[in-house]
């Protein structure tokens, strides 16, 4: 009996009963992707995509891509981080990095929404809508609530929060109770909130902005000072980092943690991996997915309150329509194989392309910006594609396979 | 009957990651003929077989058909040359007529655009009555039998002009009574000039009902003998390469108190139906009682009823003095209850998760594996260790991933864990189905060394010989009663009697 | 794997069914008797009639009818509830947006680019494949359309132009999905993150600030002058686009296709067990493939209808999520063509009212929440009503040789 029976092979040890073809969930498939591919995978995986993006360039604009990505990087601010650049190159990419973490910060937030959705076999689709909410929630705690400093921030990001993991968690009641899919669910309450946030703060809604000269203005109010987050890097006035940065860190710790040091980790990952095996083992799946979804939409609140809370400090219609946060969080979950290291490497790479294509960073001369930033969008989708079908991993796993069996023999079982 | 064989395989090779499943097989198929290929799980009969009817592709070696050379590329190659197969999963789609499965293939049409399924229907009708089916062509097959299933499988062939039959153990999913039908089929087929292939692992059904039998080992053709002069035991031998111990040795059982007791349970199905009808037993400390009875007659019901994960209608089950009915699966558990489930990859592993995971499954939650939800993945390595040692798992340690290891090991770590938590009654479903014959003399020996330390087995198998083997008491199950209770010494043709129904004896030998 | 409520038996199927079907007319009735051109102006009429319609429903789900008996109790909750609004309004401003002429027109035209998508997405996943990317396609299908009509200037072009950019886009869905084997749901998240990339990258290299062009083709009216004064009917079908006729036709010709030929037969058979299908000779992966690019094709087609036959422009995103209120109607519509058309109609119902809500000024900030209807409907479809609908068995698993 050889050791080790690869999964490609045919089942021919173990025949199934119902000739139904175990197919591995989304947990497992990513967990694979991981072990097989390391670091490596991901980086191919965004290179590859980049590389693309650079021949659509090439051929719709003819411009060289890759003068087209030296603008963009420009832009990034990530070249604070050598040593070399200094003066007022230095202070510039230092402005540009705090706009870079700015966006990072929500960015890790819904990755990590969505990677705990996913680590417990779950698509949650819906962190745009669960963003919005807790971006709802935050604005209404924060601008009509008075107290002190503390406690208004505190209370504002706890709300925020909890308005996410409710909005995340009627999908995963449904899905709990009567099995709806939470893709569609998700999906449905994301449009939902979208336009019930754009009816609150429209013409006419009941948030919307009071005060002459205010009626055709389709925002809300603006949080108090009370509740705005402090910056620490960089200068209030000209939206500096704030310490929302921190709480992103922590977030991922807490991921980290929970999914493996808690029993409720446990729980949520052997329901991704296989909810069969988990309800004979007494686990409770149906709570799991119940779980899972709150914790999930709770993250996305969370980064609605700190962009709220942090640099927006209001809500208007335009930018809730616009806001695509919700929906890179699945990127980044994706190219992050759902780990907490991955996601913040991945969201420091959306981050920097938001910024670095965004109309203030890239000179329109070099190119345009809103060209730039579908381009974005493309190699967005470009790194779900390829993040999905695990090609390249499949390969270089197939490959490592056959050192590894020239090394050693196998023995019997 | 022509001399030259109607279908011959010369040395065929068939290669996958990590194992040559078939090694150089010389095989011939004579008209008329009912070839039976025997081995055992593992043995490379289906890959063989696949092979043949272009499901797969061979590395090497040549197929031919009539005398002609023939490459099966895919089914349809092998529908052309005549070759049909009847599988052992029935390939029938379940919320189609009979008609439409059989109009999948070659369906009639109007006018070579709309479906004609008038026509479609006759034909079943049509050949339904040629061969003595009894089908009706517009029943859905999820609403008939198994034994009708299989027989609509053996139609479509019919219907694409097979003359060469492959049936993949057969009778597997049958009643002795259906099987004996099927054989009887079978010889209607040989007589109108069909030749059959027979995949089996099944002794006994071989010696009965073949002409000609090749033993197939590892990969590898041992021998083709005739029927005359063939025996149980040197087949056996053929099989498996040494001599078999067809029944474990065990000590007469010293069974002590009663530990589960089932009394007048009704359970349901998936469809609402009553899948157990007022089932009583008990199982007392010390002893192995094995329930025997054909797929799908309230089995799963009833161990899922057990195990806390299905409701019962109405009746009672108490484990070691506790009240368990309608419990939840943790309950149950937590109540001194081990199950090993008979789907080990589904249900009782996750194979993503380590060796040490997998073993904490049931217990994660508690001190000392942790606190206040707080998990210490030290102390589950720990156990781990200790427990797969003690079961000689092989092919990893604590932090392997449970999918890495082969089937054989992966059911140890199940007994492990099951057995590691020191259950008062023990669920045994389909323990070694689909393990090579090394592992099953292991959880035989290991099931009856629980037995002998006090537990109470309760074995739930498909498989006759191996109740046979393992129980002091044997209870056959027939569409959700028990039906009958015997000792270990009754005979394969009572406990089939009393499977299908007849002859309800009830006193134990 | 998927329960199936039992039923006692065939009779009681039938009058509960009866019964349930009852009970949602009677609910449509509570809430029609409220508006024009009966306009009640006394609750007492349609809480009497909406209570009898909850009894049916209630009578139904003891019948084992679940299905339609909680339709019917939703279906009698939400006409009370029409009937109480309506009551409050005032009967001038209930005739200016409830003309139902008009409504049946704009319903059919808002359910249009619904219908096309779903039909594609019936395709799809009766075959076994989840198509989550028929957003993404429809997008595509618009901005070809309307770039393609520019360009060839002619309608006709810009429909085949978006035909083939939904077929290469509902190709690579297929080969990742089906070749690769990527999870499906994955594969279709990111053909809709790449349709919103591209169509907005070409729209803005190719349009930029102007927008495009103002003549843009246009996909002709059907006007039918013999119906256009006859009351009610010609309001609702008299001009109506081609498309729409179209869309009609599809679902027709959808149904013989799935269901009465041996090609439909087949593809059924792909997504209810692969393998079986395989052994009978039936290529798995070819169904699939062709059922997916169609699946894009329509998605693309209900696109182009939405720019260049509704529209007459390209504007970013002017999907909105349509696509996947596509796939509910599918699911809404039990994976049947008639099905699916009719829950198309019931959100294109509620699209048009939200819009012709804003002919009253006092009720236009509304119209943004009223946005929200044809969602929440799909939520409380695909939770309550439908939550145990049954798909094809095999759908969204890949299929291994």
């Amino acid at each position: 009996m050889t050791e080790g029976q690869p999964p490609e092979a045919p089942p021919e040890e173990v025949p199934a009963p119902e000739d139904t073809q175990y197919t591995p969930s989304i947990a497992a498939r990513l967990a694979f992707a991981q072990r097989a591919g390391g670091v490596i995978t991901p980086l191919l995986t965004a290179v590859f995509a980049f590389f693309v993006g650079g021949i659509v360039v090439l051929v719709t604009t003819g411009k060289n891509p890759l003068t087209t990505y030296r603008a963009i990087f420009d832009g990034t601010g990530l070249n604070w981080l050598f040593p070399w650049v200094s003066g007022a190159e230095r202070t510039t990419a230092a402005l540009n990095l705090q706009q870079t973490l700015l966006l990072t910060v929500p960015l890790i937030l819904t990755g990590l929404a969505v990677a705990f959705a996913f680590r417990c076999g779950l698509f949650n689709i819906g962190g745009q809508g669960q963003y919005t909410v807790g971006a709802v929630s935050a604005v209404i705690a924060g601008a009509y609530v008075s107290t002190a400093h503390l406690p208004h921030v505190v209370l504002a990001i706890v709300v925020a929060t909890l308005a996410g993991a409710a909005w995340a968690g009627i999908a995963g009641l449904l899905k709990a109770t009567v099995g709806a899919h939470e893709v569609i669910t998700t999906i449905m309450l994301n449009w939902i909130a979208f336009w019930t946030a754009s009816w609150l703060f429209g013409i006419g809604g009941p948030l919307q902005v009071s005060g002459a000269g205010n009626e055709s203005v389709p925002a809300s109010e603006t949080v108090k000072e009370t509740a705005k987050l402090p910056v620490f890097w960089g200068d209030p006035f000209l939206q500096g980092l704030h310490i929302g940065f921190f709480v992103a860190i922590g977030a991922l710790v807490v991921y980290w943690i929970i999914l493996n040091r808690t029993t409720l980790g446990y729980g949520v990952r052997a329901v991704g991996f296989n909810p069969d095996a988990a309800r004979y083992g007494g686990i409770p799946v149906a709570r799991n997915y119940f779980l899972a979804m709150a914790i999930s939409g709770g993250f996305a609140g969370l980064a609605g309150a700190m962009d709220v809370l942090g640099w927006e400090f209001r809500l208007d219609q335009t930018s809730i329509q616009a806001s695509q946060i919700g929906f890179i969080g699945i990127a980044v979950a994706l190219l992050g194989r759902n780990s907490a290291v991955g996601v913040f490497f991945s969201a420091l790479l959306f981050g920097a392309l938001l910024n670095g294509t965004s109309t203030t960073n890239l000179d329109p001369s070099i190119f345009r910006p809103e060209l730039a930033q579908n381009l974005t969008l493309i190699i967005q989708g470009l790194v779900v594609l390829f993040v999905g079908a695990d090609v390249l991993i499949l390969y270089l796993w197939s490959l490592r396979r056959k050192v590894r069996r020239q090394a050693r023999p196998a023995d019997a079982a | 009957m022509a001399d030259e064989p109607i279908l011959e395989l010369r040395s065929i090779t068939k290669r996958f990651p990590g194992i040559v499943a078939n090694d150089g097989i010389d095989f011939d198929l004579r008209r008329g003929e009912a070839h039976a290929l025997l081995g055992e799980n593992g043995a490379g009969k289906s890959t063989l077989m696949n092979v043949v009817f272009g499901l797969y592709q061979p590395d090497e070696g040549e197929i031919r058909v009539k005398g002609e050379p023939a490459a099966m590329k895919s089914p349809r190659d092998a529908i052309n040359h005549g070759i049909g197969m009847v599988h052992q999963h029935f390939m029938l789609v379940p919320v189609m007529t009979i008609a439409e499965n059989i109009a999948l293939a070659n369906a009639p049409t109007h006018a070579g655009v709309l479906l004609d399924m008038d026509a479609a229907e006759k034909r079943v009708a049509e050949l339904s009555r040629t061969f003595h089916f009894a089908l009706d062509p517009r029943a859905r097959i999820e609403n008939i039998t198994v034994g009708q299933q299989q027989r609509v499988e053996i139609l479509k062939a019919l219907d694409r002009n097979a003359d060469i039959l492959i049936l993949d153990e057969p009778t597997a999913v049958l009643t002795p009574q259906e099987a004996r039908e099927l054989f009887a089929i079978l010889e209607t087929l040989k007589r109108e000039g069909i030749s059959i292939i027979f995949i089996s692992h099944k002794l006994n059904e071989v010696l009965e009902i073949a002409d000609r039998i090749s033993v197939l080992r590892r990969g590898k053709l041992i021998e083709t003998v005739p029927r005359e002069g063939a025996t149980e035991a040197g087949l056996a031998r053929m099989m498996v390469g040494r001599e078999v111990l067809l029944r474990v040795e065990k000590a007469p059982p010293e069974p002590g108190e009663t530990l589960l007791e089932i009394d007048g349970l009704n359970v349901r199905d998936d469809r609402g139906l009553p899948a157990v009808r007022d089932v009583s037993l008990t199982v007392r400390a010390g002893e192995i009682v094995g329930i025997a009875g054909v797929d799908g007659n309230g089995q799963t019901e009833l161990i899922d009823a057990l195990s806390g994960l299905r409701r019962s209608e109405s009746g009672r089950i108490v484990l070691a003095g506790r009240d368990i009915t309608n419990r939840d699966a943790r309950y149950v558990l937590d109540a001194g209850y081990g199950h090993v489930p008979e789907d080990r990859q589904r249900r009782g592993l996750v194979l993503d998760f380590s060796l040490a995971e997998n073993i904490a499954l049931h217990d994660y939650a508690e001190p000392p594996d942790s606190r206040f939800g707080w998990l210490f993945p030290g102390r589950l390595i720990a156990r781990a260790r200790r427990l797969l040692q003690e079961f000689d798992v092989r092919g990893g340690g604590p932090r392997t991933r449970a999918a890495a290891l082969s089937g054989g090991n992966q059911q140890k770590v199940v007994l492990a864990r099951e057995i590691g938590r020191d259950p008062r009654v023990l669920l045994a479903a389909q323990p070694t189905r689909g393990l090579d014959v090394g592992a099953i003399e292991f959880v035989h020996r290991r099931l009856v060394e629980e037995r002998d330390e006090g537990r109470a087995i309760l074995l739930v198998s498909l498989e006759l010989e191996e109740i046979l083997s393992l129980a002091d008491r044997i209870l056959v199950i027939y569409e959700g009663r028990i039906v009958g209770e015997f000792g270990p010494d009754v005979s394969e043709e009572e406990l089939g009697i009393a499977m299908t129904g007849g002859g309800r004896e009830t006193e134990a030998a | 794997m998927t329960a199936r409520v039992a039923t006692a038996s065939w009779a009681d199927l039938r009058t509960g069914r009866a019964a349930g079907v009852i009970g949602i007319v009677l609910g449509i009735l509570a809430g029609w008797v409220a508006l024009p051109p009966i306009s009640t102006r006394n609750l007492v009429l349609p809480v009497v009639i909406g209570v009898a319609g909850i009894a049916a429903g209630a009578w139904a789900t003891t019948r084992g009818e679940k299905r339609v008996g909680i339709g019917a109790i939703v279906a009698s909750v939400a006409g009370i509830v029409v009937a109480i609004f309506a009551t409050r309004a005032s009967v001038g401003n209930l005739e200016l947006v409830m003309s139902w002429g008009a409504l049946t027109a704009a319903s059919l035209v808002y359910a249009t680019p619904l219908t096309f998508a779903a039909i594609g997405g019936m395709f799809s996943e009766r075959s076994g494949v989840v198509n989550i990317g028929l957003e993404g396609m429809m997008l595509i299908g618009a901005f070809f359309g309307a770039w393609g009509a520019d360009t060839t200037d002619s309608w006709i072009g810009g429909l085949l132009i978006a035909l083939v950019a939904g077929a290469a886009l509902a190709l690579v869905h297929a080969f990742f999905a089906i070749h690769l084997r990527a999870d499906q749901i994955v594969s279709g998240t990111a053909v809709n993150f790449l349709a919103l990339g591209i169509t907005g990258y070409l729209y803005i290299n190719i349009y930029g600030d102007r927008g495009t062009p103002p003549d843009l083709p246009q996909i002709p009216d059907v006007n039918l002058s013999r119906l256009q004064d006859v009351f009610f009917f010609g309001d609702a079908f008299g001009s109506l686009n081609l498309m729409i006729w179209l869309s009609i036709a599809t679902v027709a010709l959808s149904y013989i296709a799935m269901f009465k030929t041996p090609a439909g037969l087949r593809i059924r058979s792909v997504g209810e067990h692969p393998k079986a299908a395989d052994t009978v000779g039936i290529p798995v992966y070819r169904t699939r493939y062709v059922a997916v690019v169609v699946s894009g094709m329509l998605a693309a087609l209900g696109g182009t209808f939405l720019s260049i036959g509704f529209n007459h422009s390209f504007t970013e995103n002017m999907t909105a999520g349509r696509g996947f209120i596509a796939l509910a109607a599918l699911i809404f519509g039990g994976w049947r063509p008639v099905g699916a058309f009719a829950a198309a109609l019931l959100f294109g119902f509620s699209s048009a009212l939200a819009q012709r809500l804003g002919l009253v000024e006092s009720w236009q900030s509304y119209q943004l929440l009223f946005q929200t209807l044809p969602y929440v409907l799909t939520l409380i479809a695909v939770a309550g009503v439908i939550g145990r609908s049954i798909p094809p068995a095999a759908v969204g698993r890949p299929y291994v040789k």
